[in-house]
């Protein structure tokens, strides 16, 4: 019995390696001295384990200041998409409407826009209403880049919740809205976490208009065009890269490890509906 | 668009400053403009000048300049055609800006940039250097200021010379292969050359005689494919080989005065004042670097440069183009051209300012290598080319192994659709 | 006055997507019907020309070659993604619970990876001298990937490339996949085991059919994802060495914001999204059908 397991297992353990060890070579060698770093033969353990390159990065110039811009770009972004892919969810999983269809289709159309084809429609469209190299504009752009993943993943989760349950309390005397807030919510909660991390990747990650339409203050720059921007800041020093790439993926990671379980058995439960 | 001006003017300014070391003192007091508080944004590139030079300026032109502050930032070069050209499509522009001497036709011609033409006299505009003032000026208006101007040439490290045995710098490229050769021994690199420094590789192929692209008539024609341009590329995959420089990447990337100040690489091309910056990030090597002009095929003359540098442009969309002017003034007024020339070993705008380079050991070496100075083709897509990285991607393909006769062809045919295009 | 609601709720997402996807987009293609370079980018005025911009990318032999590269592009990683996604996913069911936990904890990280921090890391891995792989390869007895430069080379930058975004999107797949798994009641496959059944054959008689409408979306939104992919390959190649790793997003791009020839690249944009509109066209009717019986 355990030997015939023996393929399994070992397909298992592959499958763990390659999908673990980038990110952790990523982190270790973050952690390693730069002497390590450069040796001929690399070391797959913390043998010196420093804070170094932590430091190089967190004091290189701005750092805080766009971590937390990038913070509150997408912070902002992903609460203004939840809210209105709710509403709109709401109206696609449970009413019959004219021109319902022809809105799914929509949705489903927006998921394949082109943005970085619209980086100059949009910088003309944000310069004539003076939204240049403000902060705002990218948070609007986001909002729309994760709309419709979020009105589509919502809306597989609302079908997932029986409309039974809301019709009882309804029958007992509940509105509508009262009826949604006390019965659909709560069961929807982790189904709005999940999708909120898609948006949250998307919003953190997005380079392209970031780096057009903030140009003159560069305060208001976010983390990836400062990372991009790295070989410049840190040259050779891979490891100082290494701990600013950590830094940039810690706040997702953490999420994530919280919220990991929901994500996947949530996700399923609204796909295979829709 | 680098003009073929620039050369001859430079090294007279170099030889002038050299002898005489000495040039008319100018009035550098300005009057203070309106008492209005403003903030004025100044773009300077990555690497073109030390934070010493740039503090001080600050420091000087704000204590001038009562009421005005300065935030000068530091621009990548990487992508910055579309952040300029950003720049002056929008409503609330930096107001001073730094662009390469190839480049700032392009932007003068779009129309998002300040007529500078009247002010040209207070700047005493009949002494500037044409290399620069050439490229900045359209139809007869003057768009950009001159600003700086130079040229590549090799800086070597004095210890790992002298460990090696060598004593004299290399005065032919045959001298030059041999002592590289010498000194890649252990673990010194000979030389560090990444694989896509595509301005050295123009120099070699001037120097047998080739050329980037031709115009034949009124049109252009890529010329890598020429046995004079295959000579050259081949001059350099030798040189190249006796380096660890990376084949698949350029000088910013890593920075190159990174990877010297580490102390195991023996020579570098680069403009001289890439010495300060491996100095920054290695002061023991402090005194310990040397400067030669990059070797030519004999003796009697220097191997060919690209001769770059910069312009100061004002953008239309500047919210306050009178203190920008200011800012100009001075950026491209004695006090600044001296103080900077002297540390970073650039050429100033100016030919009466050149004395000041006397005693530089690299502004020497620059002065020399300059008698041999060119300039990439003359059309407007050139740009296009170097936004293609059409030269760059060549280079690694030949250095990776490639067939030269048969990239070489591929690549001048892209060069030639590209210059043939158009705008 | 329940007739209004489902409109009112659906207000916001109409209005916002009008304001900043359609109009964008409706200015775009008006671009790629003008002239309009850098000089009309900062003073305006930019003159209709028709059919010319259009005229121009059709007619140029490098489209078509990006093009070509974009389907194969998109080809090969969805087909990888399809694949090995599914056996990650029959693998993990058929683990014990702490192994699969590890590995699904570990599919989460990677998909928990930004993006730019993972190009970043690819970047690193890669080193032509410090790389971890050339380390690895050569210590294998492959003397000749020591030092060897992946990104100086067409081929090897696009399978890097391929491997990057195919680790990536395994993860989303594959637990999704894998969930749907636990969903199919286990009495279907005993009875197609009592029946006789080979492993394959349950595969493709059971769980297959069970699974198809998740198949379909998951491999369309990949279609969409992959085909769309830019920032991988722009912060890696930007599109070279020697346009080899250009696809048609990263190819607008560069026209657009490269060689400030924004009509051209408004155009190409234009082009990329009716292609991609005919590739899911089939998708995009069944799904609409499919919407129709529901509800």
């Amino acid at each position: 019995m355990r030997l015939r397991r023996l393929p399994l297992t070992l397909a298992a353990l592959s499958v763990l390696i390659v999908s673990v060890f980038p990110v952790y070579w990523m982190v270790l060698t973050a952690f390693k001295p730069t002497r390590d770093i450069q040796a001929d033969t690399p070391t797959f353990w913390p043998s010196h384990p420093t804070l170094d390159h932590f430091a190089t990065a967190i004091s290189a110039d701005g750092f805080g200041l766009f971590w937390r811009n990038s913070l509150l770009v997408t912070v902002s972004a992903v609460l203004a998409a939840m809210a209105v892919a709710l509403l709109a969810a709401f109206a696609v999983a449970r009413m019959r409407w004219r021109g319902r269809r022809g809105f799914i289709l929509m949705v489903f159309i927006a998921q394949m826009a082109p943005w970085e084809a619209l980086l100059i429609s949009m910088f003309i469209i944000a310069r004539d209403t003076g939204m240049l190299d403000k902060l705002s504009m990218l948070s609007l752009i986001y909002f729309m880049t994760t709309l419709p993943f979020t009105i589509v993943t919502l809306r597989g989760f609302l079908a997932a919740i029986p409309p039974e349950l809301e019709e009882a309390a309804q029958m007992d005397g509940a509105s509508r809205v009262v009826a949604f807030r006390r019965v659909v919510f709560p069961l929807l909660a982790p189904g709005l976490m999940s999708t909120s991390l898609f948006g949250f990747i998307t919003a953190w990650n997005e380079f392209a208009f970031a780096n057009a339409l903030i140009i003159k203050n560069q305060d208001d720059r976010t983390l990836p065009v400062w990372l991009s921007s790295f070989s410049n800041i840190f040259g050779t020093d891979w490891g100082a890269t290494m701990a600013a790439a950590t830094l940039f993926m810690l706040p997702v990671l953490l999420i994530f490890l919280v919220l990991q379980r929901r994500v996947t058995s949530g996700f399923t439960a609204g796909a295979i509906k829709g | 668009m680098t003009s073929r001006f620039l050369t001859a003017t430079a090294v007279l300014a170099l030889a002038a400053g050299l002898t005489a070391c000495g040039s008319t003192p100018e009035s550098t007091t300005t009057p203070n403009a309106a008492a209005d508080p403003v903030k004025l944004t100044v773009w300077v590139m990555r690497d073109s000048f030390t934070d010493g030079v740039i503090s001080r300026f600050k420091t000087g032109f704000e204590a001038s300049h009562q009421g005005t502050t300065l935030d000068i930032q530091i621009q990548e070069w990487d992508g910055i055609g579309q952040k300029v050209t950003s720049a002056l499509a929008s409503n609330d522009a930096p107001d001073v800006i730094e662009v390469g001497n190839t480049q700032v036709a392009e932007y003068a011609a779009s129309g998002g940039v300040k007529d500078l033409t009247d002010k040209v006299a207070e700047l005493g505009g009949t002494d500037w250097i044409p290399g620069l003032a050439e490229p900045g000026k359209i139809d007869g208006r003057q768009y950009g200021i001159p600003w700086y101007a130079a040229n590549r040439v090799v800086i070597y490290n004095k210890d790992l010379f002298e460990k090696a045995g060598v004593t004299a710098a290399p005065k032919t490229r045959d001298e030059w292969i041999e002592v590289t050769t010498k000194l890649n021994k252990g673990g010194t690199q000979g030389i560090y050359l990444p694989g896509q420094n595509w301005y050295t590789l123009a120099g070699f192929i001037w120097d047998e005689g080739g050329d980037l692209a031709v115009k034949e008539g009124d049109q252009w024609k890529g010329a890598l494919d020429t046995p004079q341009a295959i000579a050259g590329i081949g001059f350099y995959q030798r040189l190249q080989a006796l380096g660890e420089g990376p084949r698949d990447s350029d000088e910013a990337k890593p920075p190159q005065a990174d990877v010297f100040a580490k102390g195991d690489v023996a020579q570098l091309i680069s403009s001289p004042g890439g010495a300060t910056a491996i100095e920054k990030a290695n002061p023991e090597l402090a005194g310990k670097l040397g400067f030669f002009p990059i070797p030519g095929k004999t003796a009697d003359k220097p191997g060919a440069v690209f001769t770059g540098g910069s312009d100061l442009i004002i953008p239309e969309a500047s919210r306050n183009p009178d203190a920008a002017y200011e800012v100009i003034k001075a950026l491209a007024g004695e006090k600044f051209q001296l103080d900077m020339a002297k540390e970073m070993s650039y050429v100033p705008n100016k030919a009466s300012f050149a004395g000041v380079l006397s005693g530089s050991e690299g502004a020497a070496a620059m002065a020399i290598g300059a008698t041999n100075g060119h300039a990439t083709p003359n059309s407007a897509n050139w740009a296009a080319v170097e936004a293609k990285n059409v030269i760059k991607e060549y280079l690694t393909k030949v250095l990776t192994g490639g067939d030269a006769a048969a990239e070489s062809t591929a690549a001048s045919q892209v060069i030639t659709d590209i210059l043939n295009t158009k705008s | 006055m329940p007739g209004l609601w489902p409109y009112l709720l659906v207000a916001p997402t109409v209005l916002g997507a009008a304001y900043l996807l359609l109009y964008p987009l409706l200015r775009s293609v008006v671009i790629s019907f003008q002239h309009f370079r850098t000089g009309e980018l900062i003073r305006g005025g930019a003159a209709f020309v028709g059919l010319e911009n259009y005229q121009e990318v059709l007619g140029s032999g490098e489209f078509w070659s990006v093009v070509w590269r974009t389907l194969l592009w998109t080809a090969v990683n969805v087909v990888l993604i399809m694949v090995i996604s599914t056996l990650v996913a029959l693998m993990i069911a058929r683990l014990r619970k702490r192994l699969r936990l590890a590995v699904m904890s570990g599919l989460v990280l990677t998909w928990a990876t930004p993006v730019l921090a993972a190009t970043t890391i690819f970047q690193w891995l890669f080193q032509s001298r410090l790389g971890v792989v050339n380390w690895l390869l050569a210590t294998l007895g492959l003397e000749s990937f020591r030092s060897y430069t992946w990104f100086a080379d067409g081929t090897s930058t696009f399978v890097i490339l391929v491997v990057l975004v195919v680790w990536q999107s395994v993860p989303f797949a594959a637990l999704t996949l894998y969930a749907a798994l636990t969903t199919i009641p286990a009495e279907l496959y005993e009875s197609a085991r009592i029946d006789g059944a080979t492993g394959w054959q349950i595969f493709r008689n059971v769980t297959f059919p069970i699974l198809r409408p998740l198949f379909g979306l998951i491999t369309s939104l990949e279609v969409i994802w992959v085909f769309k992919c830019f920032a991988q390959i722009w912060a890696i190649s930007r599109g070279g060495p020697d346009g080899a790793t250009t696809t048609l997003p990263v190819y607008a791009f560069q026209v657009a914001q490269s060689l400030h020839k924004y009509d051209l690249g408004a155009a190409i944009s234009t082009l990329t999204v009716l292609i991609l509109v005919a590739a899911l066209i089939t998708h995009l009717r069944r799904m609409l059908r499919h919407e129709g019986d529901q509800l």
